[in-house]
């Protein structure tokens, strides 16, 4: 049995999870980076995605984030994000009317404010409609 | 005195009004209800950036260049440029709720600025108005409206905000908002939130360079990790506050219905025994003047 470690996620929409793990992998710019029991202290920020915990029972739990930062400290993990939600809780043709807003919204042209604001957007839609549309087809 | 058709109309008018009240009374308490979840809901996320801003600040190189690192100590403080988001709400009838809100701004405007290049983003409609009639510096594309915080909003003004930041067209931000101290008070209370407080704070303890520290890894660069925490801490802030002005605002139009709702029943109460008095008064009247008739129509026959 491997060791377990607590694992805390938080949203701006509350606590998303809280509890002992075995291990998890979270969404970072160059790649999926999986932390696990004993990890080295540090401070990982988090991208758009799909995060996957892996509860005491061996069994994965998905959900979908958005930017964030992840601080790894005394075998705690604390993940605090500006979204978190489950894949099935995600809909997915809101995901999608969203993705074509903010692309049209990028084919216009509009401030520099306007271009980020779009594109944040468009990679939240995106990251969700992945994870969704994979749910879906399990 | 006025007569008793005029009291009854008056009666009837308060009983109307007293309608409206009790009704924006439940709807108030109901809406607090809701808001309040909601910010319970946030607390946790809010403390755990705080600390995580915290954590991270003592572990990097503070002379690193970084926007969010900028204390602007360089610049004397009457003179940096501030910028004041105020929360107030789009309706009034919430008692004092928005003139605290406003009276403080100003104030702080008044008292801590030697030059005229502050600006204000005002939340809610009502806000707008005042200070527009008063001509003050506000920014004009920034129109939000306080009903019903949500991420999204939250989302948008965090934009606006730190894109004037990060361009240096403000030096400072302030946010001005209602706090819930219990369930019967709020308070009007002004907050800075860039540049970062605890920032002056872990520059001003020095460590003496014998001390070991543990060491922390920043991933991707410690740049990057900044970057996406301290906005993260800014939206996270203003859609708190904005759900705590909007649990203040139902509290206030809920204590502001309550005293209407209490002092219209006064009303209607010393309004009804003057309609009795009166009555009585015109019965009384009658009476007498019925007696009185019969009397003379008495008097009248024993003549005869």
């Amino acid at each position: 049995m491997a060791t377990l470690f607590r694992l805390q996620v938080m949203s701006i929409n509350g606590v998303f999870f809280d509890g002992r793990v075995n291990a998890v992998i979270i969404p970072a710019i160059d790649g999926d980076r999986e932390i696990m029991a004993h990890h080295e202290e540090m401070v990982i920020a988090v991208y758009n995605g799909e995060m996957r915990i892996q509860t005491e029972d061996g069994n994965w739990r998905r959900a979908v984030v958005g930017i964030g930062s992840a601080q790894v400290a005394n075998n705690r993990v604390t993940i605090l994000v500006d979204t978190c939600e489950r894949p099935e809780d995600i809909d997915l043709r809101r995901a999608q009317e969203a993705l074509e807003d903010a692309k049209e919204k990028m084919r216009q042209k509009k401030s520099i404010r306007e271009y980020k604001m779009s594109q944040a957007a468009m990679a939240r839609a995106l990251s969700r409609i992945k994870s969704a549309s994979r749910y879906d087809h399990m | 005195m006025a007569n008793i058709k005029e009291i009854r109309d008056r009666i009837s008018s308060i009983e109307d009004t007293m309608k409206i009240t009790n009704a924006m009374y439940m709807i108030s308490s109901n809406k607090l209800r809701k808001a309040r979840k909601r910010l319970e809901e946030t607390e946790p996320y809010f403390f755990g950036v705080q600390n995580m801003i915290n954590r991270t600040l003592r572990h990097i190189d503070l002379e690193m260049e970084d926007v969010f690192l900028e204390t602007h100590s360089d610049i004397p403080f009457m003179s940096r440029k501030k910028g004041y988001v105020v929360i107030t709400d789009d309706k009034g009838l919430a008692g004092a709720y928005n003139h605290n809100v406003l009276k403080l701004a100003e104030d702080h405007i008044k008292s801590n600025n030697d030059n005229d290049d502050w600006k204000l983003y005002v939340i809610g409609e009502l806000g707008r108005q005042y200070f527009i009639s008063k001509g003050m510096n506000i920014d004009e594309t920034f129109r939000y409206t306080a009903q019903n915080p949500t991420m999204s909003r939250s989302r948008k003004i965090t934009a606006s905000v730190l894109d004037d930041y990060m361009e240096h067209k403000i030096d400072e931000v302030y946010v001005v908002y209602t706090t819930m101290k219990n369930s019967m008070t709020c308070e009007a209370q002004i907050t800075k939130l860039l540049p970062l407080d605890m920032l002056q704070k872990i520059k001003d303890i020095k460590l003496p360079d014998d001390v070991y520290r543990e060491e922390f890894y920043l991933e991707p660069s410690p740049q990057a990790v900044i970057d996406n925490i301290v906005p993260n801490y800014v939206n996270g802030f203003f859609y708190g506050a904005m759900v705590e002005a909007y649990c203040s605002v139902q509290n206030s139009r809920m204590m502001a219905m309550d005293a209407a709702n209490k002092s219209a029943q006064e009303m209607i109460g010393d309004l009804r025994l003057q309609y009795n008095r009166q009555r009585q008064a015109m019965i009384t009247q009658e009476i007498t003047e019925v007696a009185g008739g019969a009397r003379a129509l008495k008097q009248l026959k024993k003549k005869k």
